[in-house]
Order: structure tokens, then sequence, then C-alpha cells
């Protein structure tokens, strides 16, 4: 585990998927703006010229709801190469149920922001660690 | 039908069909917007639409200012252009790569749309099979409330109202666009148009020649956010008139485009400049006159062929406005004529505009990269 402040902490074990996690989200939105907290996966970018663009997906998870894995999943087949892609799940306060997601989705991000977060600074907070050239914001709970 | 009752079921008419499923795409190009993209974003938001019959993509232009964070709490897509910013026409083709629905709608990231704004440019391509493109035009009021802001934006104003209708006049702050007419037009030329300039224009123009309707609607206005200044606006005076003569052609747009900004300010020149010219041969058969005759009968040249400039701006923002707005806009003239001359200048020694070297020899070998070279049309 790394310690990477006092206020924001960036777990990698356990659990199993690289998560941060902030205490406040101003402070969510104004750690998320420093380096120091993008997490191992998002920092293997590709250096030097790609031949193709980055992509990125973001569910954005509400407090209080439970992640439709068939959803991103639907998203994610739409894609021609999926498995490249990266998924970041963003949620306010601790996600519960999303074991189905894990087992569907290779290699998943969690963005632990704290209870009370907005949909729209989870997006914004979500953004910040995302490091795709094409970024898709997807809404975790069907309408 | 009165007409209100006929917008409403034309609109009403749109909104019916894009509940059947994605029927828009919305494509936001922005550069260094942060200040107006939650603005234009929650009003793109707002517009009175079923939310799953359109999407918003936006193209971060390589904006240094983390445009595409706050682009990213409204948008459903997000691209990042990285580098040096390649223009408007750039980011909007990329974002029309991604393009899911049917009807492309470009949006300005200055640009504040009103919630019937799409429904209503929507409901034009519906009802009228032989349209093809159509967009709103600038809105009287600017959102900057300076002086500048306000010139300039009721003189692109005046040209749009003046030639609103059917011509080739695509305007680059809110239109929309049948995806298979502007894929079949071959998209914005990103070729040439490395900044914001008369990209739109340019492929009004070409739609229009390759059999598209293009119109533009002055029922339909939307609001134009962004502060100019003395400056700035010489400078994009000076480099839409450029463009226009080096690369597109003085008298070929001013036939397909009439209402362009250029044309505003260089029409009333050719008889204020003929008037001036009468009046030197004149002094070799008369006695000169005085310094300040000469001076005066000049100034009043210029206010006559500005008439109806002047009278717009008397009739919209008052008499004092007009009166002092007279000398800014006899220099922006000024500056759109020797502009004129440079491109046409640069078109006979250089020839039409084209990318840096490096760029030319990507595109040459085909390189493939992301962010893709510029492509020719």
């Amino acid at each position: 585990m790394f310690h990477a402040g006092v206020d924001a902490v960036l777990f990698q074990d356990p659990p199993t998927f690289p998560t941060v996690t902030t205490s406040t989200a101003s402070e969510a939105l104004r750690v998320m703006r420093d380096d120091r907290f993008i997490t191992t996966a998002t920092t293997a970018q590709h250096r030097g010229p790609r031949r193709t663009p980055r992509k990125s997906l973001i569910v954005v998870l509400p407090e209080n709801h439970v992640v439709s894995a068939d959803l991103v999943a639907e998203r994610l087949s739409g894609e021609r190469d999926s498995d490249q892609i990266d998924v970041i799940l963003a949620c306010a306060g601790q996600p519960s149920s999303i074991a189905a997601l894990q087992g569907r989705v290779r290699a998943l991000q969690v963005l632990l922001a704290p209870a009370g977060t907005s949909g729209e600074d989870l997006r914004e907070l979500a953004m910040n660690q995302a490091p795709g050239d094409i970024v898709t914001l997807l809404s975790g709970t069907p309408a | 039908m009165k007409t209100g009752d006929a917008q409403h079921s034309q609109s009403g008419s749109a909104r019916e069909t894009a509940s059947h499923g994605l029927l828009l795409s919305v494509i936001v190009s922005t550069l260094n917007s942060r200040g107006t993209l939650p603005q234009v974003l929650a009003a793109i938001r707002g517009s009175d639409l079923p939310r799953k019959s359109y999407e918003i993509i936006v193209v971060d232009d390589a904006s240094i200012d983390g445009s595409a964070a706050i682009a990213a709490r409204y948008a459903d897509t997000v691209v990042k252009l990285t580098g040096h910013s390649a223009g408007p026409a750039y980011a909007r083709n990329r974002g029309v790569e991604l393009a899911r629905g049917d009807v492309i709608a470009f949006v300005d990231g200055d640009v504040v749309i009103r919630p019937d704004t799409l429904p209503r440019l929507l409901a034009i391509l519906l009802e009228r099979p032989d349209i093809d493109a159509v967009s709103a035009s600038r809105n009287e009021s600017a959102g900057a409330p300076n002086f500048v802001s306000q010139y300039w934006n009721l003189l692109l104003s005046f040209g749009e109202q003046r030639h609103s209708g059917r011509c080739a006049q695509f305007a680059p702050g809110c239109g929309v666009v049948r995806r298979a007419a502007f894929l079949s037009a071959g998209m914005y030329d990103e070729w040439r148009f490395d900044t914001a300039s008369m990209e739109s224009v340019e492929l009004g123009e070409r739609l229009l020649g390759a059999g598209h309707g293009v119109i533009l609607s002055s029922e339909l206005t939307v609001t134009h956010l962004k502060q100019w200044d003395f400056r700035s606006v010489c400078r994009e005076v000076w480099h839409r008139s450029r463009v226009l003569a080096r690369s597109l052609g003085y008298l070929r747009m001013s036939a397909a485009a009439p209402g362009e900004v250029v044309f505003t300010l260089c029409r009333t020149l050719i008889p204020a400049v003929a008037i001036l010219g009468t009046l030197l041969l004149a002094t070799a058969f008369v006695p000169a006159p005085h310094p300040s005759a000469k001076f005066g009968v000049a100034l009043a040249a210029l206010l006559l062929t500005n008439l109806p400039v002047h009278i717009f701006y008397t009739n919209t923002r008052g008499f004092w406005f007009a009166t002092l707005s007279a000398p800014l806009h006899v220099f922006v003239q000024i500056v759109a004529a020797i502009a004129l001359c440079t491109g046409w200048v640069l078109r006979d020694v250089f020839g039409d505009v084209s990318p840096d070297a490096t760029t030319q020899a990507y595109s040459e070998v085909g390189l493939e990269i992301w962010p893709p070279v510029p492509r020719r049309l």
C-alpha cells in the first residue's frame, strides 16, 4: 500500500483493485490534479507516438446505487478492442456489489470519492484519472 | 397556422422522431473554454429533446486550462487531443468520426443555445428533405458586455441577417448537418484551416456545390459568449480576409456566402475608393482643395457607403453607440482591405495555404498515429 498523503490514500492491495480514496469532495478534486495520486495503472502510459487512440470508459456510480455489470459489458462489447479499454468505476461512498463487474472487466480501477459527492464531481474526478485519449462516460445504473 | 404554432409543431415533430432512438450527435469543439464551457454544455443538456435521443461529444483541442475535466461533467464522450491545437475543423472531424447519430450538430465552445434551438433545427431537416444543413444566426446581444464585443457581434449579426435564407453560409456557432451529406462533401477541410477562420463558410460552399441544400435561419439565434478586444478583432479580420483572398477566392465566396463579415467590411469600401479616386482625378482639372476638405470628403464617402451598417447600429444600440463605432469600423475596414491585398499577393507568390513540411511528409507516407495527421480533402 502506498501512502500518498495525509488526506488521500492509494491502495493496491487489498482490495484487489487500484483505488483512490479522499476525505472530502473538494479535497478529492484538489488531489486528483496532483500527479502523485495517479494509480500505477494509469501512469503506465505509452511513450512516443501511438498508432491508435487509447480509450477509457468511466462508469459513474452515485451513492447507494448498484452498478449494472450488464450495462458496462454491453457498452464494452460494442468496442473493437474492448480488452484494451481502461475501465474506471467512480463511486460516491463505499460501493457494494461490484464483484460481478470485477468478474467481467479485466482491469477495473475503482475511484472512491466521499459519500455525498455529486455525479458531476465524480465525472470530473474520474476524468482527471482517465488516461485515455477518448473517454466515454457512462452512468453505472440503468436509466 | 400561426408562426408560433408552426414552430411548436415543428419542434414537437422533432421530439417525437427523436424519442425513437439516437438521432443527433452534438459535437462541441473547445480550446481553453473553461470559463464558458459549463454554460454551453448545460444549455445543450437543457435542450427540449429526450436525453436518449442525442449524445454530446466534446473534442478538447489541446487545451491547457482543464477544459476536458469540465466537459466530463456534462458530456457522453470527451476526446482529448494532445500536442498543439489543430483548429476547430480538425477537432470537429475527430468528433464526427465517433458520432453515432444520423444528424450532426456543431456547437462552439462559447455558444449558448436555447432549449428549442436543436429541436427546431432538427425539425427543418425532418420536414425539408431538400435541405441538408441548417444553422442558427447570431443573436444581436453578445454575451460579453464590453464595447468591442458588442460592435463585433452586431457586425457579424448584420451580415447574417441581411443574407439569411438560402446561401452557402454555414454559421460556425451552431448548425446541424445530415451525416451522409457531411461525409459525402468530404467533412471539414482540416488541411487548410488549422485555426478558427473560414472553415464553416468553406464547408457550406462545398456542400452547396455538391448539390446539398444549405440555409441560415434568421429566426433561430444563439448567443456568443466570447469576449473580444480591439486587438483580437483586428487579428480575426486580418486572418479571415487573408484566408479568403489566398485560399477561397473573393468573387466565388462573395456569391456563395454574401453574409460573411469580410464582405460586409469590404463591399462598402469599393464605392468609397471610387469616390476618392474620382476626386483625386478631378484635382488635375480644378484647383486642389484644402487638405481638411479632402479629409472631410473621404470621411463623408466612408460614412455614406457604410450607412446601412450605421443605421443598423443606431436601431439596435442607439445613436451614440453608432457614432462611437464609426471610427472603429473604418479602421477595421482598412485592416480587412490590407489583409485581402496581402492574401492575394501570398496566393500569387506562395500558392494556397498548406500545413508545415513535417505534416505534409507524414501525410505523404500515410503514417498512422494518434492524433492523426490532418487529412487532405
